[in-house]
């Protein structure tokens, strides 16, 4: 996947399947530090394996399936620009959900890193098929910051909450405004 | 062929899937449209594939479609694919779609009820 906002849509659709109710996603870009870091946290089922298992492209979870390759590209992606990818523990687990944390940290400048890309659409498409969910979203670029909690964003643009078309031109509109560059990033 | 449920994920897709269902018979929503949005989905263009259905319906103002998302259905050499299913209780799996099909697809077969035959899905 060329596009790093296609590997967090996997991710949050990882989260999804293990049924998180609550799905937190943070993205920061930090010129001074050279560092981009992605957070994908969720109050989902959480791993049953240890997490090399996980990141193996031959392990899933999956009925019927022999393959589960979301994670082990990602790692690949992050570790070709520098940087690596954890499993760790998540916030907002509780003791029958322990949920998960995937943390992503990479060289911002690195020539080998891939774009972010249309972020403002891959986090529009996850609101509209899922209005149950509770987003929140926390995205900082260089001196841009956008945070949007979806379950909030119904209430702001007097739409209905299970609304996920409106929703999703709620979030994209936010992302672009906030931050620029129509939601498309480098 | 009956789905055979494995685990409580199982008896819950299953459940959304039969509350959706419920709404389209019930007069709630004349169409449901799954987008598939696993791994393969993803990677060939599921996102913009979605992108393309909410801005098309928008455009169009057409409100009576549910949208949801499913997993990888084991066709993923005809992804980005969706299912839509219709108040008669049709499904219809289109396949290798783009922006451009979407649109078409939105015209012709949400808005007039004219399955696109020509971006169906042959097995």
């Amino acid at each position: 996947m060329r596009e790093l906002s296609l590997h967090i849509l996997d991710l949050i659709e990882n989260s999804i399947r293990a049924q998180a109710s609550i799905i937190a996603v943070r993205v920061a870009a930090l010129p001074e530090e050279d560092l981009l870091t992605i957070v994908v946290e969720d109050n989902g089922n959480g791993l049953k394996v240890p997490a090399e298992q996980v990141l193996n492209p031959f392990y899933t979870t999956k009925n019927g399936k022999r393959t589960g390759l979301g994670l082990s590209l990602f790692k690949a992606a992050a570790e070709q620009a520098g940087g690596r990818l954890t499993l760790g523990k998540s916030a907002l687990g509780t003791a029958r959900h322990a949920g998960l944390k995937v943390t992503v940290e990479m060289v911002l400048r690195h020539v080998d890193r891939n774009p972010l890309g249309d972020l403002a659409g891959t986090l529009a498409s996850v609101v509209c098929t899922n209005p149950d969910v509770d987003f929140r979203f926390d995205l900082q670029l260089d001196s841009r910051a956008c945070a949007i909690r979806a379950r909030d964003l119904a209430a702001q643009l007097g739409v209905d909450p299970q609304d996920g078309l409106a929703l999703a031109r709620g979030v994209r509109a936010r992302v672009a405004g906030e931050l620029g560059s129509s939601g498309v990033f480098i | 062929m009956a789905q055979r449920i494995t685990s409580p994920k199982d008896l819950k897709a299953l459940q959304e899937k039969a509350k959706a269902d419920i709404d389209l018979r019930s007069g709630q929503k004349d169409v449901r449209i799954t987008v598939h949005m696993g791994t393969c989905g993803i990677a060939a263009g599921a996102r913009d594939v979605l992108g393309a259905l909410i801005d098309t319906l928008g455009a169009a103002g057409v409100k009576n479609v549910t949208i949801t998302q499913t997993g990888c259905a084991g066709l993923c050499d005809q992804e980005p694919m969706l299912t839509l299913a219709d108040k008669a209780g049709g499904s219809f799996r289109y396949g290798k779609l783009d922006k451009h099909k979407v649109a078409e697809i939105v015209r012709e077969h949400v808005q007039r009820g004219q399955p696109v035959a020509e971006y169906l899905i042959k097995v």
